[in-house]
């Protein structure tokens, strides 16, 4: 049962992977390291429930519970960040925010 | 392993394809195709894995696999907002089920009411606030770098899948793949690192499921006892975020240079 | 014996202030300038800080006199003033005097001759009217420098000091030549006699490190290697190698300082300077440091047979070839240019004869009718609108009595007439020659009557035949003012009467003593003996009279053909006629400028040139090289850094992915 549940988890991160590189709008990007934290979850629950060595622990889930948390205040923060954002330039396009760059 | 190979190719041809590009809105067959490609090998792999515990949960769990990786491709590739956000939410609730499987209960509700509840709700009405335009904004319909970004991703994903795959399971899985980090006679059990000789015995009845009987409440004992001072921190960062969140909302805009 | 004790404790004391009364006028100067006040009172400073030192320096020369008749050598003082640096090994070099006749000698030369010229400067600085040169209070502050500087050569008592105030001398050299900086030739000049110098004072800078590196082990503990009176205790101990080597090296400094074959192309040129400079640095004391230094470094040389040669052969060359120069220049001050190099010649073949003492008396002789020479060129010069061409004018004596005679005075003197100064030290070198070095004497003796020869033609271009003046003169041409005249006439005594501190009377025939009265050899020469100097004793035996006869002859034999070819028709130059292309060799100074130019500074300006290019390309190219690579990478990676998070986020993941396949297919180590 392990197998497949890391590679379903293993998929879920790699797609949000992919979207938070290559989508442009930064409330899709926020939901991408949401979907990341997903795949995660999915994987410490799986290995929690199958572990590759000695009995089932509850040790995966009580991660996952942590790893919810960090995700609300995360996402709590990141929007109030892209409101802030958007407010700021009008626009939610990922490329219109290079201050980073040396002018 | 030739399958999975050919599956992760497939699939990452397909979300090439399927990424946001242009005004040109992603080919439904061609969306179908991959959809049905990705799940029929997914179902092949689940079904081809080596005789291991066979549970009347496995055509469950792949059902909500099969919902899971569609609804986050979806998310990923839908040009609105609003649609990639609800997927997210399907995406949620068909990880729930999953978790739910795998008996952990109190996660299971936690990620629905959390996720679902407040943190895309939290999406949604960002969403709203922010997409005051009709129609879709260009930087929704146009990837960045999507070639790029789909090799890195599956590249990542064919070799942890080459590698989880290759894993020795006890109990499920006898064949070691070729180079995969833990070879079956590898395995070294250490007593050792047992945490706790009662709680072992506990969580060992797990795999007996009886009415009645959830993992929440060993759950929450566990939480407040192994993980006493980190449940108080993560309170405190929760509410360290909230302050947060809201100082930089509240935050005026006159003090900002280049102000919109 | 050196001094009489306490009577002259005090004035010791005083006296050891010597070299700081010129260096504090010269910092007086400087302030007068920068306050911008009492700028026409320079000179009073000056004068008055030369005037001590003058008074210090007869007090110096009389303290330092033997008592009786010590003949033999007393050995000098070394007198610790401060501590200067540490050279390790525990050796230190200190701020010390080192003290005895030839220092006293030296003092007196550099003190009296520095007074007169300061004195004369005051008139000679100012046109016509009185109204001051431009540069003045500079003139003056440089003059006082150049005094400090000279003394602090004379009374170091190591090498380290000497090579300090030789290198001060030079600076000073070099300023006061390039004084009139605004003339291109001026500042050439200057540069040539720097650079030119640079060259012996390499080698004379590695002879002291040579020294130095020799005698280390045989010093005592306590004793610095490099103090006179430590290195001339244990000279005898280096071989004759070593002894040589360092002789030599030290002798190329000589050749630099003292204008000798073949560093002595500054000179000639160096009289772009003003006339005093001229008639101070470059003809009575600076251009002596080399004699000094070589008899100051008498047990060295003593123990150094071959560098002696050298010394010997390089004077005698030296002297004559001067003077063929000087039979066919134009320039006065160019002829008295030549002829300081050829009377330094003199020096160094006394020198290179083991006869010290008498290139010091002529040393000390020269200094005052040289300096009259040039002072009454300078004179010349003022009264002419500074033209010094002797083809321009003629027949000055009318316009300018004064100045002719002194003149005369120091023509004589240095044409070896018979009972003036020059006569007397000439002649003593004359002997030292005959006693050691046959040909050498030939050559000085022709020498010596072509001396007489080119002085008087200098003389008689100058002051016979017909009154002509060059348009720059005006029509009434002033002769010398008496702030000019007063120095030039106590010059013209000195040129007139100090021969005779070198002159014993005794009273004998004919050919034992010079006109029944004089022998050679007087007070002065014990004087000199009274310290570190090596000398040949000299026998007074009968006949030794004889060659001052035979110099008397040579010199009025050369005084009375200049006569017969120049004095009464000075515009036309028979010697062109009669020598032909050997006059025209050397009018043209034996194209030697032109030759050095070819050989030397046209194949190191390409050098220099060659060297600037690969310096452009190479390193500054090698450098900018390495400076643009990173540039360039950075320009290339820049694109990289576009401020997009997602890129550095896609370039994260695309790492990981590679990463991830290195360790699917690797494998980790």
């Amino acid at each position: 049962m392990l197998i497949p549940l890391v590679l379903v988890g293993a998929a879920l991160f790699s797609l949000g992977l992919i979207g938070f590189v290559t989508r442009r709008n930064l409330i899709i990007i926020f939901l991408c390291t949401e979907l990341m934290f997903q795949g995660i979850v999915l994987n410490l629950a799986a290995f929690g429930r199958y572990p590759l060595s000695g009995p089932p622990s509850l040790d995966g889930q009580a991660f996952a519970i942590f790893l919810l948390a960090i995700a609300a205040a995360e996402a709590a923060l990141g929007l109030a960040l892209v409101v802030l954002l958007y407010r700021y330039r009008g626009t939610l396009d990922a490329n219109a925010y290079k201050v980073l760059k040396d002018s | 392993m030739l399958l999975l190979t050919l599956l992760v190719v497939v699939g990452g041809i397909g979300l090439y394809m399927a990424l946001p590009r242009g005004r040109t809105a992603p080919a439904r067959g061609v969306l179908a195709l991959l959809a049905v490609a990705a799940a029929a090998m997914l179902v092949a792999i689940l079904i081809n894995l080596p005789s291991g515990i066979v549970t009347p949960a496995r055509p469950t769990m792949v059902a909500l696999s099969v919902l899971a990786l569609l609804a986050a491709v979806r998310v990923v590739t839908h040009s609105r907002p609003v649609y990639s956000a609800l997927y997210f939410v399907l995406l949620v609730l068909a990880n729930a089920g999953l978790l739910l499987l795998m008996q952990a209960e109190f996660l299971a509700t936690g990620l629905v009411i959390i996720y679902a509840g407040a943190i895309l709700v939290t999406y949604i009405f960002v969403i709203m606030l922010a997409q005051q335009t009709s129609g879709k904004a260009p930087y929704d319909t146009e990837a960045r770098e999507p070639l790029l970004g789909c090799l890195a991703g599956f590249v990542l994903l064919a070799v942890l899948a080459g590698g989880i795959y290759g894993t020795a399971v006890p109990g499920e899985l006898k064949r070691a793949g070729p180079g995969g980090p833990l070879a079956a006679e590898a395995i070294d059990v250490r007593p050792d690192l047992a945490p706790n000789a009662a709680l072992l015995s506990d969580v060992n009845r797990l795999s007996e499921p009886g009415p009645g009987h959830g993992t929440t409440e060993r759950l929450g004992t566990h939480l407040l006892t192994s993980y006493f001072l980190a449940m108080e921190l993560a309170g405190v960062l929760l509410l360290a975020a909230m302050v947060g969140a809201i100082a930089i909302a509240r935050r005026q805009l006159s003090g900002m240079e280049g102000a919109a | 014996m050196l001094l009489a004790a306490e009577t002259a404790s005090s004035l010791m004391s005083l006296g050891l202030t010597l070299p700081l009364w010129p260096l504090l006028s010269a910092a007086l100067v400087g302030i007068m300038l920068a306050s911008g006040r009492f700028r026409g009172m320079a000179h009073v400073a000056v004068i008055a800080g030369a005037l001590v030192a003058a008074v210090l320096g007869a007090v110096w020369f009389v303290q330092l006199a033997p008592a009786g008749d010590g003949h033999g050598a007393t050995g000098g003082v070394s007198m610790d003033i401060a501590p200067w640096f540490s050279l390790g090994d525990g050796q230190m070099v200190g701020f010390n005097y080192y003290l005895d006749g030839l220092t006293g000698v030296m003092l007196l030369v550099v003190t009296s001759v520095a007074l007169m010229v300061v004195i004369y400067s005051v008139g000679y600085m100012k046109d016509h009217h009185g109204h001051r040169e431009r540069g003045y209070e500079r003139f003056f502050a440089f003059l006082g420098l150049f005094i400090f500087s000279m003394l602090m050569l004379v009374l170091a008592g190591n090498f380290v000091l000497l090579y300090l105030g030789w290198e001060l001398v030079g600076l000073c050299s070099y300023l006061l030549i390039g004084f009139y900086y605004r003339k291109p030739e001026a500042a050439a000049a200057a540069k040539k006699a720097f650079l030119v110098n640079r060259i012996g004072d390499f080698g004379f800078a590695l002879g002291i490190f040579a020294l130095y590196q020799y005698i280390l082990p045989h010093v005592q503990p306590g004793e610095n290697a490099l103090d006179y009176a430590v290195v001339f205790r244990h000279a005898a101990q280096l071989t004759a190698d070593q002894v040589n080597l360092v002789c030599l090296l030290l002798f190329c400094g000589a050749m630099g300082k003292s204008a000798q074959i073949p560093l002595y192309v500054w000179l000639p040129d160096a009289m772009e300077g003003p006339s005093p400079v001229s008639a101070l640095i470059h003809a009575a004391t600076m251009v002596t440091a080399g004699v000094y230094m070589v008899a100051r470094c008498g047990p060295l040389f003593a123990n150094a047979p071959d560098a002696l040669e050298v010394v010997t052969w390089v004077g005698a060359i030296g002297a004559i070839y001067a003077a063929t120069m000087a039979m066919a220049q134009y320039d006065m001050k160019r002829i008295l240019a030549y002829s300081t190099m050829s009377q330094l010649a003199y020096m160094f073949v006394a020198l290179g004869c083991g006869a010290p003492d008498s290139a010091v008396f002529h040393l000390y002789t020269h200094a005052f009718f040289k300096a009259l020479l040039f002072l009454g060129a300078g004179s010349v010069m003022h009264a002419m609108g500074n033209v010094i061409d002797l083809r321009e004018f003629s027949g000055l004596r009318s316009v300018l009595p004064t100045t002719q005679r002194l003149m005369l005075i120091g023509c004589l003197a240095l044409a070896g007439f018979p009972l003036l100064s020059g006569f007397w030290s000439k002649d003593e070198i004359l002997h030292a020659a005959l006693e050691h070095n046959f040909p050498v004497f030939v050559i000085l003796l022709l020498t010596s009557f072509m001396t007489a020869y080119y002085t008087f033609r200098m003389y008689f271009l100058c002051f016979h035949g017909p009154l002509r003046l060059p348009a720059a003169a005006g029509a009434h041409p002033h002769d010398a003012p008496p702030v000019m005249v007063l120095p030039m006439t106590l010059l013209a005594a000195g040129a007139v009467l100090a021969g005779y501190l070198g002159v014993a009377i005794h009273w004998g025939s004919p050919l034992d003593s010079f006109l029944f009265v004089f022998q050679g050899h007087g007070w002065f020469h014990h004087y000199v003996h009274n310290g570190s100097m090596v000398v040949t004793p000299v026998e007074h035996g009968s006949g030794s009279a004889v060659l001052y006869y035979v110099s008397a002859a040579v010199g009025i034999v050369g005084i009375w053909m200049a006569w017969r070819r120049y004095g009464t028709a000075p515009q036309d130059e028979p010697d062109r006629k009669s020598f032909g292309p050997l006059w025209l060799l050397w009018h043209a100074r034996y194209y030697v400028d032109e030759i050095f130019d070819a050989v030397f500074v046209q194949p190191l300006r390409a050098l220099g040139r060659l060297f600037f290019a690969v310096d452009r390309a190479g390193v500054d190219g090698a450098v900018n090289a390495i400076g643009g690579t990173p540039r360039a990478l950075g320009a290339v990676l820049r694109v990289a850094q576009n401020g997009m998070l997602q890129s550095y986020a896609l370039t994260t993941a695309l790492g990981i992915a590679v990463l991830a396949l290195l360790w699917r297919f690797v494998g980790t180590p």
